[in-house]
């Protein structure tokens, strides 16, 4: 068994240290006219650089961008396609950030690659491998306000008009070499009826994956009760939160899952480092049921909800245990 | 309906009174000072300077367009949650996370046990009391939201953090009392996050206005309404100060399947745009309220605090809100006094 230490998405896009700055001062001096989207650009860049190797440092096998050019979640991506608005401020989860809402007016339509170019840059700057993380397509329909008719009494249209442009996008990163292409969907913890739909969308994503492993990731609740719903879905790789439910270990050891799993036994939103002795005894416990490969240790979930100094420290505990493990 | 509570406390307010949800942005030569004070350059005292005189002219400026219940504008706050970790033993203030798109705030860890360190809003609340006849609101953030919005280092779980929160805001709004303060704001933003925590928020508010003689607003804000009410009406204050204009009224559909049995400050103007409705928008939002609401029963604000607007706009935003509550008044006062 391969363990590998990996980060699940997001990464603190602002620090306290100067040089950490300067994206949110870009987009504030951009706003007033002061300076233009090609500074904002440029700030985004040291950013995400700023945010690969930070992780790289921390030693991470596998990373990703950080999706420090993300607004938030849901709009970042659903804002560029065809027939979206994109409306006023949500709370996402139980999170205490916010997302705006996409108004879907009508037919829902990919126009063009939002993250390959995202996804390349950040592979010219990374030493390790760079694994690409987008929301998926059921996560998105559930956040969106419907008005265009054709949608309005068919949810399952909404998320398959959306998933066609999920799937280009796919498509697109697995020709730009993605090994690993991570699909979010958080939201099939808080709507189990979801559950059909999900595996409809995996499996139109796994036809146009390539050679890519596609990584089906849930989080902001207990996976739990849909454990096996999960683990015999359509996709590569699974990554749980073990953050809401303290007998999941048991639970999945007691499955003895044949995937690789994402293993998210570290808090990404609380800044309490865990108990390195009971996280690498868990670690232990899982991995012995596991008949895969590989598998990999990461956080719960992104990690722009700690503070970077925070983040940084999370991630070089993760490293240590899975060192102590592997 | 607390109008009896607020004529008892003393108040005769209007037919629809107008106020705002407790933010306003801090003028360029506050904002200055701020970043001066923090790099060393000026004093403490030259700071307090600087905030008194921007939350006399927010006091000024909110009598000038009329609003009938004013708050102080929080010049001397960086956030509503931080603010309070800053000051009460227990906390730590971690490095910057980001709560939306461009915004970020200084997030508070909980380290050891919280405690009250005495009166930490008071001050302020008396000075811009102190310059106007209008009432005051009292503005404190709320023990769910404090612990919601805060890392826990501490405490057991969630619950005990809240509910050991709860105690020491409750001494704050004591000490809001005796200074004379009768209307008191205790904002909990957070209380759609999850809804299975309900009866908490319940229980902490419980805690903190069990028994004291105020009128109490509570602010919640952008969360799923349709998973918490009509429970949330549980909550023992006497208003809920609610943004209805961010999604377009939407809630008004809920309150139509269940009556809304309290006082509500309306949120009748959207704070995150730039744009500043007109009249007519206003109106027509005020209107479609008061199809579902008695008028008795209303107050009129902008959505939430108003603290990310220019100065520009928000006196706009806050002058459309008073505008069109007058012209409507005259309306709903006839309307009322005939179906009395």
């Amino acid at each position: 068994m391969k363990l590998m230490a990996t980060n699940t998405g997001s990464y603190p896009r602002i620090g306290s240290r100067p040089e950490f700055q300067v994206l949110r001062q870009a987009i504030a001096q951009r706003d007033k006219g002061t300076k233009t989207d090609a500074d904002v650009k440029a700030a985004e860049d040291a950013m995400t650089r700023a945010a690969i190797e930070e992780q790289t440092g921390s030693g991470l096998d596998m990373v990703t961008d950080g999706q420090i050019r993300w607004y938030d979640p849901i709009s970042h991506v659903a804002g560029k396609l065809e027939n979206i608005t994109i409306n006023g401020l949500m709370r996402y989860f139980d999170t205490n950030s916010y997302f705006r809402q996409p108004v879907v007016k009508g037919p829902i339509r990919w126009k063009q690659p939002v993250l390959r170019p995202d996804y390349e840059k950040a592979v010219a700057l990374s030493s390790r491998p760079v694994k690409p993380v987008l929301t998926g397509a059921i996560t998105l329909a559930r956040h969106s306000i419907v008005e265009h008719p054709g949608y309005e009494s068919d949810f399952g249209s909404l998320v398959r008009d959306y998933n066609m442009a999920i799937a280009q996008e796919v498509k697109e990163l697995a020709a730009a070499g993605a090994a690993v292409i991570q699909i979010d969907e958080p939201v099939v913890l808080k709507n189990a009826g979801d559950l059909p739909l999900l595996n409809e969308t995996l499996k139109v994503l796994s036809q146009v994956k390539g050679k890519a492993r596609l990584a089906l990731y849930v989080y902001f609740g207990d996976p739990g009760p849909v454990l096996s719903a999960l683990l015999d879905s359509p996709a590569d790789i699974i990554g749980l939160d073990f953050t809401y439910n303290t007998k999941l270990i048991d639970q999945v050891a007691a499955v003895r899952p044949k995937k690789p799993l994402g293993l998210g036994l570290l808090d990404g939103r609380n800044t309490k480092l865990e108990n390195a002795d009971q996280v690498a005894k868990s670690l232990e416990r899982l991995l012995k049921g596991i008949s895969a490969e590989e598998c990999y240790l990461n956080p719960s979930s992104g990690l722009e909800y700690l503070p970077r100094d925070r983040a940084l420290q999370k991630l070089k505990h993760l490293v240590a245990i899975k060192n102590r493990v592997a | 309906m607390s109008r009896k509570k607020l004529k008892d406390l003393g108040f005769d307010l209007p037919l629809l009174p107008t106020t705002t949800v407790g933010s306003f942005p801090k003028p360029p030569e506050l904002m200055r000072a701020r970043a001066e004070f923090a790099k060393g350059k000026i004093t403490e005292a030259e700071l307090r300077a600087e905030e008194e005189k921007a939350t006399i002219f927010w006091v000024e400026k909110q009598e000038e367009i009329g609003v009938d219940v004013l708050v102080d504008g929080e010049m001397y706050r960086g956030d509503m949650v931080a603010y309070f970790a800053e000051k009460m033993p227990g906390f730590v203030l971690g490095d910057l996370v980001r709560s939306y798109g461009n915004r970020y705030y200084h997030k508070p860890i909980i380290q050891s046990e919280v405690k009250w360190p005495g009166p930490m809003t008071v001050g302020w609340w008396k000075f811009a009391q102190s310059r106007t006849r209008r009432p005051m609101k009292g503005m404190l953030t709320g023990p769910y939201t404090i612990m919601d919005w805060s890392f826990n280092e501490h405490y057991v779980d969630r619950r005990a953090a809240c509910l050991a929160i709860a105690e020491e805001i409750r001494k704050e709004v004591e000490a809001l009392i005796e200074a004379g303060a009768k209307i008191i704001q205790v904002d909990e933003p957070a209380t759609s996050v999850r809804p299975e925590e309900l009866p908490l928020v319940v229980e902490a508010m419980e805690i903190v206005t069990e028994g004291l003689p105020a009128y109490f607003i509570t602010h919640i804000c952008y969360g799923a309404f349709q998973k918490i009410y009509p429970q949330m009406l549980d909550i023992p204050v006497d208003n809920f100060d609610l943004e209805l204009s961010n999604n377009e009224l939407s809630m008004l559909d809920l309150m139509k399947k269940n009556r809304f049995s309290k006082d509500i400050s309306f949120g009748a103007v959207d704070v995150h745009t730039h744009v500043v409705e007109d009249i007519d928008t206003v109106k027509k939002r005020i209107v479609q309220g008061l199809e579902v609401l008695d008028p008795e029963q209303v107050w009129v604000d902008p959505d939430c605090g108003l603290k990310t607007r220019t100065v520009e706009e928000s006196i706009e935003k806050m002058r459309v809100v008073v505008t069109a509550v007058k012209q409507l008044r005259t309306r709903y006062v006839k309307s009322t006094s005939q179906v009395q």
